[in-house]
């Protein structure tokens, strides 16, 4: 009955996000036309009225709205996001050629910043008070605090415009064929280290904090006392005994927190103009592509909230004990 | 003003730099006009100046004084941060209580609706907002807000759970006390401190996400926010290939990073004030 109840919670969300996604972009103000007609806000009306009208008819846009909202919705089932009014391209495609590389972004910072900030809560937690666990604290309050699009710009600034350890921008070297697959997959991650680093930063503080906090609490307990007791090795105590207390909270954490993920992911791709979707919604805003920016803001939306009602599930594959009910 | 000094024992080293740096940016905003001998809006020297005796942070690309850009930064992202603040924490704050105190269908209905709008990334969704409402100072306060009050209202709310539950709330209720009075007598000073210490918190967040918003291109084009600074210079061809960017990009990146972190530990240490628990639970929380 409960689980049922969370189903239709997600339902409504999906129908709600829908419908935002459907009336919101029709009220913006400005109107593609006149950016199909023109440079970037220049306003040329190279088409007459006779046109305009024509083209409104071909894109559906002077239909009453419901009847528009019935077609999208009907559209949206059969896999179909629509047409790009300024790239004249479908928005499926655009968003399967982008979405890899935000997805990639994401990835690389859950994983990079989970596993060091899993390794350093424990070596925080193992020295507490001790020099290393004060320096550590520091400077992570110090950098999770700091947004990941500030901390990426702080990053261009010293290792690719001053130091030009790394590109300044894109995800791949253009212009350069003929090249091994192992050269463009060093490529690919030589351009993604700033980024993910960026946003694994701000990260990286919540992940370690609750690492440490978990594995202070369980230092003291009596059956780490046994392992060692036992003459288990220090390395064996504090990953079978110790860290898997922290394996709940941790995937809690990271699709907790996906949402914000992914909005820092948005503006990381921004600064480092790395081609994915964040990139590509701020340039659709821009010239007023409403079925651009519904499509990317729909895909983003619907994966997020997708990945939270897989980690329900995957809750109750790490804990038997979350019975249908609590959550 | 005696008690202020008193609780300001409690502020940890880096809380009391937080408010120094604060107090700072409040300064800067309130005297912006004394503080700048050129115009924030209109050219006064050549383009891209370096920082020179007259411009001390050099000029940018269509030649505005940038020191007085940043000045009157301040005014808009002090400005952004604590309206957002206010008006979401005090939405917030009124849901909060509502829905602990009355429970039932109302509270699951709000909870509901601030569960769901935890997960959703708020960015993307608050990038078509923006796009919807225009590029404004009042939308982006707006957008902003809307998105801001869950915090404050389930903490709020949690709270007055606990506190609904205590005895002297039971007998004061028993003693006839209605709906109204509980909470403006009982409830409303209990969570007052937390209300407060959420509001900070959101008015970071709220400067973080106007930056966020601007350097996108979607913040208020006649305002010169410290984003807005940003934004420009980052779409300024070439301009990591030359030295531009070391006071174009540097001197509001370092403005933004300031505030925030300044109104980062400012909060930790509030946090504590209010409440000694909160910050092991908001760190162990499962």
């Amino acid at each position: 009955m409960k689980k049922l109840g969370r189903l239709t919670e997600y339902v409504i969300t999906v129908l709600i996000i829908l419908s935002i996604n459907f009336f919101l972009p029709r009220m913006m103000p400005g109107d593609p036309f006149l950016f199909l007609s023109g440079d970037q806000g220049e306003q040329i009306s190279a088409y007459s009225d006779e046109q305009i009208r024509q083209y409104k008819a071909c894109y559906g846009l002077d239909q009453p709205i419901f009847r528009s909202y019935l077609s999208y919705l009907a559209d949206l089932f059969r896999g179909r996001l629509g047409q790009s009014l300024y790239f004249n391209e479908s928005v499926g495609h655009i968003v399967l050629r982008r979405l890899p590389w935000t997805v990639f972004l994401v990835c690389g910072a859950i994983l990079f910043s989970t596993v060091l900030g899993t390794a350093l809560g424990s070596l925080s937690a193992f020295y507490r008070n001790r020099l290393l666990d004060n320096v550590l604290y520091g400077f992570m309050m110090f950098f999770s605090e700091i947004p990941a699009f500030l901390i990426g710009l702080f990053f261009l600034f010293v290792f690719a415009a001053s130091l030009g350890l790394f590109p300044l921008s894109g995800a791949l070297t253009s212009f350069s064929p003929d090249r091994s697959v192992v050269q463009v997959l060093k490529d690919i991650i030589h351009h993604a280290v700033l980024p993910v680093a960026a946003l694994s930063l701000t990260r990286l503080g919540g992940m370690y904090l609750l690492v440490r906090n978990i594995m202070i609490s369980i230092i003291p307990k009596a059956y780490m006392r046994t392992a060692r007791a036992k003459g288990l090795s220090r390395y064996r105590i504090f990953i079978r005994h110790g860290l898997r207390n922290a394996l709940l909270p941790l995937t809690t954490r990271i699709f907790m927190s996906l949402g914000t993920l992914v909005g820092g992911a948005v503006l990381v791709e921004n600064v480092f103009a790395y081609p994915g979707l964040g990139l590509m919604i701020s340039q659709a805003v821009m010239v007023h592509d409403y079925p651009l920016i519904q499509g990317i803001f729909l895909v983003i939306t619907l994966l997020v909230l997708s990945a939270n009602l897989m980690s329900e599930v995957l809750y109750r594959v790490l804990d038997p004990r979350v019975k249908d009910g609590e959550g | 003003m005696n008690r202020f000094t008193k609780n300001l024992h409690y502020f940890s080293p880096t809380g009391k730099a937080g408010l120094i740096i604060l107090s700072l940016f409040f300064l800067m905003a309130v005297f912006s006009a004394r503080l700048t001998t050129h115009p924030h809006d209109v050219s006064s020297g050549k383009a891209l100046m370096p920082p020179c005796f007259d411009h001390v942070l050099g000029t940018d690309d269509i030649g505005v004084d940038l020191w007085s850009q940043l000045v009157y930064g301040a005014r808009i992202s002090l400005l952004v941060g604590f309206l957002t603040a206010g008006i979401s924490g005090c939405f917030g704050a009124l849901v909060g209580m509502f829905a602990g105190y009355t429970g039932g269908w109302m509270d699951r209905f709000f909870m509901r609706i601030i569960d769901g709008m935890m997960v959703l990334p708020d960015l993307p969704v608050m990038i078509v907002l923006a796009a919807f409402f225009g590029p404004g100072l009042a939308q982006v306060i707006l957008v902003l807000s809307l998105f801001s009050w869950v915090f404050t209202a389930r903490i709020v709310r949690s709270r007055v759970l606990v506190i609904k539950q205590k005895e002297y709330v039971i007998y004061a209720r028993i003693s006839g006390a209605g709906p109204v009075y509980l909470m403006r007598k009982h409830l409303f000073p209990e969570v007052l401190p937390l209300v407060w210490v959420s509001m900070i918190r959101l008015a970071g967040k709220a400067i973080v996400a106007e930056a966020g918003l601007s350097f996108l291109g979607l913040g208020d084009p006649t305002s010169r926010s410290w984003g807005l600074i940003i934004y420009h210079a980052t779409r300024f061809p070439g301009i990591y290939y030359t030295r531009f960017w070391t006071w174009w990009l540097l001197y509001p990146f370092l403005a933004l990073s300031g505030m925030v972190l300044a109104l980062a530990f400012v909060c930790r240490d509030l946090e504590t004030l209010a409440d000694p628990r909160m910050n092991q639970k908001i760190s162990g929380g499962v």
